[in-house]
């Protein structure tokens, strides 16, 4: 069992998501990275599908973990663990493996977890392994030069939803609500979270949660991107942090069927106040960011609803 | 000694699984591979097996299910059948490129359209340069041994690559035949544990597929291309193990029949092979100076056995039961290789492809019978009038 944490000051100080890659400054989903390999600790593999997440912390031949890793597929990050998994469990059994079992956690961006490899996450929730499957969401193909993915809000420019004359306000499609479908059709789901690195020790505990859960976990957590979203590299924590109390984001676990709010905001600010830090929003006009605005209501409320019916 | 059974293909297979003692099993149906899959699953209910018997969410989930297991040290099993082999396509490079000996059975089957259940080995063929080791069973006895033999090569540490061990579907997969099946002791003495001395462990902490720069690459892929190579000296010495403890002794690489003193030989592989044999047999009733050439392995390819052993004929007459559309030669890929292998040797020995068995068809005796003629034919006026032949609509 891993125990919880009621302060940053309770989580050990061992890394093991170490300096010696080369993300962005700034980069959202390296410092959720560390996060996790510190909450998981060394009794962990990481299985890492292609992304920002593969390829910038695995330049050069090397990588900053100090347990092991092994890269995926961006196709496949949910059958590769669970093949880790299965090996463990018969290897156990027959004798072939004495050590304790290791923990497996797929570290899989949100192209790789909610569209082209949300067939292999699906199947490994379904057949009950027992994985922690994250998916840091940086709302874009971000390492192929941020192209839009299923979580790329509406109305944001990406090298594929350019703004112009005939389009302009970029991209055309709501996002795609991964937590949402993880949790709706998935018996053997154990554990299901949102997090965000605005709040640390919440994430720190989630993943705790998913690792101590006895099958499939799924923690989505959302990792700004200075480079996808265009903000300066040393507001991070101020746009994850924007995120939830504007309600473009919002935090909850469900666990043993009840969900739970992790973070209201007192009073949720206009999305605006989100969107206008953002360069990939600039070109957005006034009647569009009301769109977002009815869209995150509309959103906020549905989730609300269902909290209240499922506590 | 073991004890002698009336099975098919699929059945062998998954005897040969079983005695391999395989940890983690992936399935998804497509036939006719699944019925080793049936057969597999059965054993695991019965508690004859024990294994992990994971039902993928398809092939590619197959396969990286499996690319996750051997990495963290278990022994796999998967397999598939025509879409399905082209469908997991991605991690097949992954695989051989980790250096994990995953085993795969290929029943053959035809690619869509037409939505075919025909045996030809287009699907398994076009995999060939995945720096998989490859070949064809032509028997079920032979399905069973080379599942067996394959595990044997692909973990040895002087290999560590994968293996497709392939079945023509139905001819092989679906017709029974008397099988011997080994006993564990056999096997325990042929087979030793899989031994991964890099994998995922807790214990010894490894990044594993690490991105790396351009020039970082090659060597790594010549790594591969060199393992390959080397692989061949190992299938050698298995077969050649393989037939002292089995009693069954290969040729690894190729299999010669009625060649002594043959003018002319059909080039062929897997379960057309058995009609060539007896169409061969019956010619040289007749006085007709005739043979066999079976093709093994198909990867690590035997260039030099078979520059050796082809270039003894006047004429060669390579069997493909494969569409390989707009290959040079318009053959298939034995036609090709054949050619390759004799280059630089003059044009002593004339070579001519024949494509047939498509859909899976029979390739029937008699179109044996009109290759043999054609390539009397060329062997006696030395004119090749085209490259390949489509069977039966250009012969
Ligand atoms: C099958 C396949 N298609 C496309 C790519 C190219 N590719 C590499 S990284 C990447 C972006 C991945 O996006 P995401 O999963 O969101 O991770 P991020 O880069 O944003 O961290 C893509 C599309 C690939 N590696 N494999
Ligand atoms: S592009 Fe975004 S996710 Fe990728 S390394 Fe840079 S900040 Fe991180
Ligand atoms: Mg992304």
């Amino acid at each position: 069992m891993l125990e919880t944490v009621k302060t940053l000051r309770d989580m050990p100080k061992e890394e093991y998501y170490v300096p010696g890659h080369r993300t962005c400054a700034g980069c959202g989903p390296a410092l959720v990275y560390r996060l996790v390999a510190k909450a998981a600790g060394p009794n962990t593999i990481f299985v890492g599908p292609t992304g920002c997440m593969y390829v910038a912390n695995t330049s050069y031949g090397c990588g900053p973990w100090a347990v092991p890793w092994i890269h995926a597929q961006i196709t496949n990050g949910g059958g590769v663990a669970s093949g880790i998994e299965a090996a463990y469990k018969a290897m156990m059994r027959k004798g072939k493996y004495t050590g304790e079992r290791p923990h497996a956690i797929v570290m899989a961006g949100d192209g790789g977890s909610t569209d082209i490899g949300l067939q292999a996450l699906s199947g490994m929730i379904y057949r009950g392994h027992d994985v922690l499957y994250i998916c840091y969401d940086n709302e874009s193909y971000a390492n192929t030069g941020i192209q839009t993915s299923p979580t790329t809000p509406w109305g944001a420019v990406t090298t594929f939803t350019p703004s112009g004359p005939a389009v302009p306000e970029g991209k055309r499609l709501w996002p795609k609500d991964n937590a949402q479908m993880i949790a709706h059709g998935h018996p053997e789901l154990k554990y299901l979270a949102t997090a965000s690195p605005a709040f640390p020790v919440d994430l720190f505990n989630k993943v705790r949660k998913g690792l101590n859960a006895e099958g499939p976990a799924y923690l989505h957590i959302q990792a700004p991107c200075p480079k996808g979203w265009q903000f300066p590299s040393n507001k991070t924590i101020e746009m994850a942090k924007l995120a939830l109390d504007t309600g473009m984001f919002q935090l909850y676990e469900l666990e043993d069927g009840k969900y739970k709010m992790s973070y209201m905001p007192k009073e949720r600010k206009p999305v605006e106040e989100f969107i206008k830090l953002q360069g990939r929003f600039k070109h957005l006009k006034p009647e569009h960011i009301e769109k977002i605005q009815n869209f995150v209501d509309q959103k906020v409320k549905a989730i609300e609803i269902e909290i209240a019916a499922l506590s | 000694m073991g004890k002698k059974r009336l099975i098919s293909g699929v059945v062998a297979t998954a005897e040969a699984v079983r005695l391999a003692d395989v940890d983690v099993i992936t399935s998804f149906p497509i036939r006719p591979y699944t019925g080793i899959m049936s057969e597999l699953a059965r054993m695991v209910a019965d508690g004859e097996l024990d294994a992990e018997f994971i039902h993928a969410d398809g092939e590619h989930a197959q396969l990286s299910i499996v690319y996750g297991a051997s990495a963290a040290g278990a022994r796999t099993f998967t397999g598939s059948s025509g879409v399905g082999v082209t469908y997991a396509m991605e991690v097949y490079s992954p695989i051989s490129g980790t250096r994990l000996p995953v085993h795969m059975a290929i029943a053959d089957r035809t690619l869509d359209p037409p939505g075919d259940f025909g045996s030809e080995h287009t699907e398994a063929e076009s995999c060939r340069d995945q720096c998989w080791i490859q070949g064809w069973a032509a028997t079920p006895q032979e399905a069973l041994d080379l599942t067996l033999l394959y595990y044997r090569i692909g973990e040895d540490p002087r290999v560590l690559l994968p293996q497709y061990a392939c079945q023509d579907g139905y001819f092989v997969s679906h017709i029974a035949g008397e099988v011997e099946i080994p006993d564990e002791g056999q096997v325990k003495e042929f087979l030793p544990p899989y031994k991964n001395k890099h994998s995922l462990n807790i214990s010894d902490p490894m990044i594993i597929g690490a991105q790396i720069e351009p020039e970082m690459g090659p060597p790594l892929q010549y790594q591969r291309y060199i393992a390959i190579q080397e692989a061949r000296k190992v299938i050698a010495e298995a077969y050649k193990e393989f037939g002292e403890i089995f009693g069954r002794k290969y040729s690894p690489f190729v299999e010669e029949y009625m060649t002594d003193d043959a003018e002319v030989v059909i080039f062929i592989q897997g379960a057309h092979s058995v009609t060539a044999r007896n169409v061969a047999l019956k010619l040289r009733n007749h006085g007709e100076k005739v043979g066999v050439v079976q093709l093994r392995t198909l990867r690590p390819f035997p260039t030099e056995i078979v520059r050796d052993v082809l270039s003894r004929f006047k004429a060669v007459g390579a069997v493909d039961n494969s569409v390989n559309y707009g290959i040079a030669g318009d053959g298939g890929v034995l036609l090709s290789e054949a050619r390759t292998a004799l280059y630089g040797l003059g044009d002593k020995t004339k070579t001519v492809g024949f494509v047939g068995g498509l859909g899976g068809e029979v390739i029937t005796m008699e179109e044996f019978y009109k290759m043999y003629a054609k390539l009397k034919e060329i062997a006696k006026t030395g004119k090749v009038e085209r490259d390949s032949y489509w069977l039966p609509y250009e012969l």
